[in-house]
């Protein structure tokens, strides 16, 4: 089972490319159960999430997000409802909300992928112009899209890493030394 | 210059949609997408005037539509992007040169 479920992390990659082919509702419907799941600071659960599959809103979408290169049957929007922020006594400043925006991405993209489906994250696209299109509730703010679909075969490749890394480059062991 | 028409309106506004959107997204991302949106914007447009072109434009337009994508992948390759960008200016540049009165001269 845990190898199962670090095999799925390694092999989870980002996808910008993606085929016409739908997705079925359950599958949705897994994904976002699954997201259900996601930690949240204070198990506040400020997150919201906007399934978007209408293909006139979804192609609108395409045209205010510069980094949304993905043709996507579904969109999925997470947002943060800051009603529920402010109901907690929470500073509008605080970031954990914004940590919870991770957490969700990352359980829903590893989601996706358990079921066979592609995903992408896309946070390059304009918060007002969203707002408009989705007629957003006041009190949430767009912060991500979370794109799922299929895989394009001949898949438009991943942006080069900047140099190759291993997890030993990026972790420290104990307490730094004294300079 | 050709005066044919080669975009609609919702096109046209469609492209203004996305440089709109870019210019406010660019200001809370690194400087290096500012050409990437640039390009973006070139693969979108290149896509719209594709079909209405005429020929002076047509292999340059659908060169920008297979090539950009790939230019993207290696923005982590300074030298490599600056000469494929290089080379875009330059097929730019013998465009306007088929669609201007120098028409002819060699570029």
């Amino acid at each position: 089972m845990s190898e199962h479920v670090l095999n799925n992390i390694k092999t989870r990659r980002v996808v910008r490319q993606m085929t016409d082919e739908a997705v079925a509702r359950e599958q949705v419907e897994t994904i976002l159960e699954a997201a259900r799941w996601a930690p949240t600071g204070g198990n506040l659960r400020p997150i919201r999430y906007v399934v978007v599959e209408d293909p006139g809103t979804r192609r609108l979408i395409r045209l205010v997000a510069p980094g949304m290169f993905q043709k996507a049957p579904v969109l999925i929007l997470i947002c943060i409802d800051w009603a529920i922020i402010e109901q907690h006594r929470m500073t509008l400043s605080d970031r954990t909300s914004l940590i919870d925006v991770g957490t969700a991405a990352q359980t829903m993209m590893l989601a996706a992928h358990a079921i066979g489906l592609a995903s992408g994250p896309v946070t390059s696209f304009s918060k007002e112009a969203i707002k408009v299109i989705l007629n957003l509730p006041g009190s949430y703010s767009p912060e991500m899209f979370i794109c799922i679909g299929h895989k394009a075969e001949g898949t438009r490749a991943g942006m080069r890493a900047w140099k190759k890394i291993t997890w030993r480059d990026l972790s420290h062991w104990e307490r730094f030394e004294d300079k | 210059m050709s005066e044919n028409w080669v975009l609609t309106e919702a096109e046209a506004v469609e492209l203004l949609a996305l440089l709109i959107t870019s210019a406010r997204i660019q200001m809370d991302e690194p400087a290096h997408y500012g050409p990437l949106r640039l390009l973006t914007a070139t693969e979108r447009l290149s896509a719209m005037m594709l079909e209405r072109s005429s020929d002076k434009s047509k292999a340059f337009l659908q060169d920008n539509i297979e090539r950009i994508p790939e230019m993207h992948m290696a923005m982590s390759d300074v030298e490599t992007y600056k000469s494929a960008l290089d080379q875009l200016c330059r097929e730019v540049a013998g465009c306007l040169l088929r669609h201007s009165e120098l028409e002819g001269a060699s570029p």
